[in-house]
């Protein structure tokens, strides 16, 4: 089986045989060989053995791995606690790209990400704009929290009034 | 006391409850909507609803809380922190429903919760308070007389709004010529934000640290003071991070500090557990800021070092008994204790909320390691509240060992399904100037801006690699739609037939 892994941006191949609970799983061409066994739903332990000489055995590294899907079909796998953000886009049907929303090309549509009410729209239609710059501030749960470009690009719409409450996924801005 | 109503939710609700336990009072729960199977409500012997998730339609609603109160049949409520907890109107209608409120008098409550009054109450206690105007500015107050006042203060002088918070109708001056610009734009502001323009002059103190004084006092008029709570490293005014002792607190500052916050209490006739919050300069001078009329977040540091229960004494105020602690001893920390306030939110998009689904949760444990946490794989963190998730506590010998068995614990932390200020703390607790102790209320806000977004979470090439692994065994294992067949169902059992189908084709 092989697959295609975006992971920090760069995209990984990956090719796996199984005999039980034990793996072989070549990522860009490297093999490992792995022992999974299924906690429960999520939660695997790894057992990854890293290559020794032939005479010696290599080390056995132990990994305790959580995998959920997240909201845009991404799967995001926590070793031990660190987690990272991995899209399956294989032959897989459910494996499907993030939605534009950050990278790329074609608007940007800012959604508020909770209910809250706009306390302050900062950029005016028309507006060049630059990635993370701060866009609406929204207070919400007790907090103000701004809401910042993904990429570099032109305001075209502001849906967002001040004083206004919204509910989550409320249209908010659009970046050209 | 037998039976005890908690007006609150989240951890508290559930701090309150393990008092109650451990003292053989029966805890009763309220709930709103969306908290039907929260933590509190299930740990409780009983349960009302009190309406909808919005605060201001059931945890800040008085009737229905007395309501709760009346038809369980409680003989006292405990506010917790947040919501009523500060409110007069709310503790008199608890005592005149006949039933004992867990904290200080409706009068004690209102007088130290206005600003002026309060400090009028620490410079009659002989506190020093921060230099100011003293008396309110309106607006036919004179620039010439303004510029009088701030030059008798000293500047760097903080223009503030009488009616402000969070920093609206706020304005730092550093010298007297942009003093009257910056005083009709702190009046402006604030009258279009709290309608009042009314502002005032306050010293700005440089770099100064947020130390703060726990109290507890009796009905028989015994006051007394705990050792210092450092709580220096704040996000835009919130505090994230607490420990005790503070690092930079003498003995002999310690005395002076605690004595003065006692004398404040003894002023207004303060009784129950309440807290004094100093700023601390770089001078070693300490000026009065405010009190807070109730149990504080952090207490659970103050509990480790000192081996009492905070919750208990408070209780045991309120049902009259007298404060039979020694005192030398409540100044004599045992060890050090920090807490990480652990939020829903995303550090890496500058800490927005993120609510939703927790997925899996795995809480530290182990020798130290305290999780104060109303958090549960399987259940949302509601949008309607504060997104705290979880207050982690490590104690250990010293300040060393302490931050070492916290980023120990902070490591042992999973939470998947939302994002945590998790990976923020462990980064926090990595930096220098947190190690050495060498920081102020402005540090956490200026290191933060100085990263300029850099991702808190960089996971290294191996770590990436391993998930990568993870992901294609997971995927190829996983069957869409009906589970992961560990139980027996036929459904399952299909599943799983049809994943080794699929895996024979892989050989």
């Amino acid at each position: 089986m092989h697959y295609e892994l975006d992971i920090g941006g760069r995209t990984r191949r990956v090719a796996l045989t199984r005999s039980g609970d034990d793996f072989a799983v070549t990522v860009d061409g490297r093999t490992h060989q792995v022992q999974a066994t299924r906690i429960d739903a999520q939660r695997w332990s790894l057992l990854v053995s890293a290559p020794g000489r032939s005479d010696t055995p290599g080390r056995r590294v132990s990994h305790d791995v959580t995998i959920a899907s997240d909201s845009t079909g991404s799967l995001t796998v926590h070793v031990g606690s660190t987690p990272v953000t991995v899209a399956v886009n294989g032959r897989r049907r459910w494996g499907r790209k993030d939605d534009g929303a950050v990278a790329g090309s074609g608007p940007q549509r800012l959604a508020a990400p909770m209910p809250g009410k706009v306390v302050r729209v900062l950029v005016a239609p028309g507006e060049t704009v630059k990635a993370r710059q701060p866009l609406v501030v929204v207070e919400a749960m007790k907090m103000e929290n701004e809401l910042r470009a993904g990429r570099d690009g032109t305001v075209s719409e502001i849906h967002a009034r001040e004083g206004v409450s919204v509910d989550a996924g409320a249209l908010l801005i659009v970046i050209q | 006391m037998r039976k005890l109503l908690i007006a609150n939710r989240g951890e508290i609700a559930v701090r309150i409850i393990r008092a109650c336990r451990e003292m053989g009072i029966s805890p009763v729960a309220v709930y709103s909507d969306c908290d039907r199977i929260a933590p509190h409500v299930r740990m409780s012997d009983e349960a009302y609803a009190i309406g909808p998730s919005a605060p201001r339609e059931s945890y800040l609603r008085i009737d229905k809380l007395i309501d709760a109160a009346k038809q369980s049949g409680a003989d006292a409520v405990h506010p917790g922190y947040g919501f009523l907890a500060e409110n007069e109107d709310f503790a008199a209608a608890v005592c005149d429903a006949g039933l004992t409120f867990i904290g200080p008098t409706p009068k004690a409550i209102e007088t130290m919760g206005s600003k002026t009054a309060a400090r009028a109450a620490a410079i009659r206690a002989g506190v020093p308070v921060v230099p100011g105007s003293g008396t309110a500015l309106d607006a036919h107050v004179s620039d010439a007389e303004i510029a009088k006042l701030a030059g008798t203060i000293g500047y760097p002088v903080l223009v503030k709004a009488v009616a402000g918070g969070g920093g609206k109708g706020m304005r730092i001056v550093e010298s007297p010529a942009d003093l009257a610009s910056a005083v009709r734009a702190a009046r402006s502001e604030a009258g279009t934000a709290f309608g009042d323009s009314t502002v005032y002059l306050e010293r700005r103190l440089v770099r100064p640290r947020h130390i703060e004084v726990q109290l507890l006092g009796d009905l028989h008029g015994t006051v007394l003071p705990f050792v210092e709570r450092e709580c220096s490293i704040q996000r835009r005014h919130q505090k994230v991070v607490e420990e005790s002792p503070s690092p930079v607190v003498s003995p002999a500052l310690r005395a002076s500090m605690t004595s003065a916050a006692a004398a404040v209490a003894k002023t207004v006739g303060y009784t129950n557990a309440g807290t004094i919050e100093f700023l601390l300069d770089e001078d070693g001078r300490f000026y009065f800021l405010e009190m807070n009329t109730r149990l504080q977040v952090e207490h659970p540091i103050t509990e480790m070092v000192t081996a009492l229960d905070l919750v208990q004494w408070q209780i045991r105020i309120a049902r009259g008994e007298t404060l039979d602690l020694d005192p030398a001893a409540l100044l004599a920390p045992r060890g050090h204790a920090i807490e990480c306030r652990i939020y829903a939110e995303d550090p890496d998009n500058n800490f927005l909320p993120s609510p939703g689904t927790i997925v899996a949760l795995r809480a530290p444990n182990g020798p130290g390691v305290r999780d104060d946490s109303a958090a549960s794989a399987g259940l949302d963190v509601p949008i309607f509240y504060d997104p705290l998730i979880s207050k982690l506590i490590a104690w250990a010998g010293s300040r060393p060992l302490a931050i070492a068995r916290m980023r120990r614990a902070l490591d042992e932390y999973l939470v998947a399904g939302i994002k945590t200020t998790v990976p923020f703390f462990t980064w926090l607790l990595a930096q220098p100037e947190f190690v050495d102790g060498r920081f102020h209320t402005t540090y956490l806000d200026e290191i933060l801006a100085s990263r300029n977004g850099r991702p808190f979470v960089e996971p290294s090439e191996d770590i990436e690699e391993i998930a990568a692994i993870a992901a294609a065994i997971h995927t190829v294992l996983s069957v869409p739609a009906n589970g992961h067949g560990n139980g027996g169902n036929g459904k399952a059992a299909a599943g799983r037939w049809k994943t080794d189908a699929r895996l024979e084709g892989l050989r």
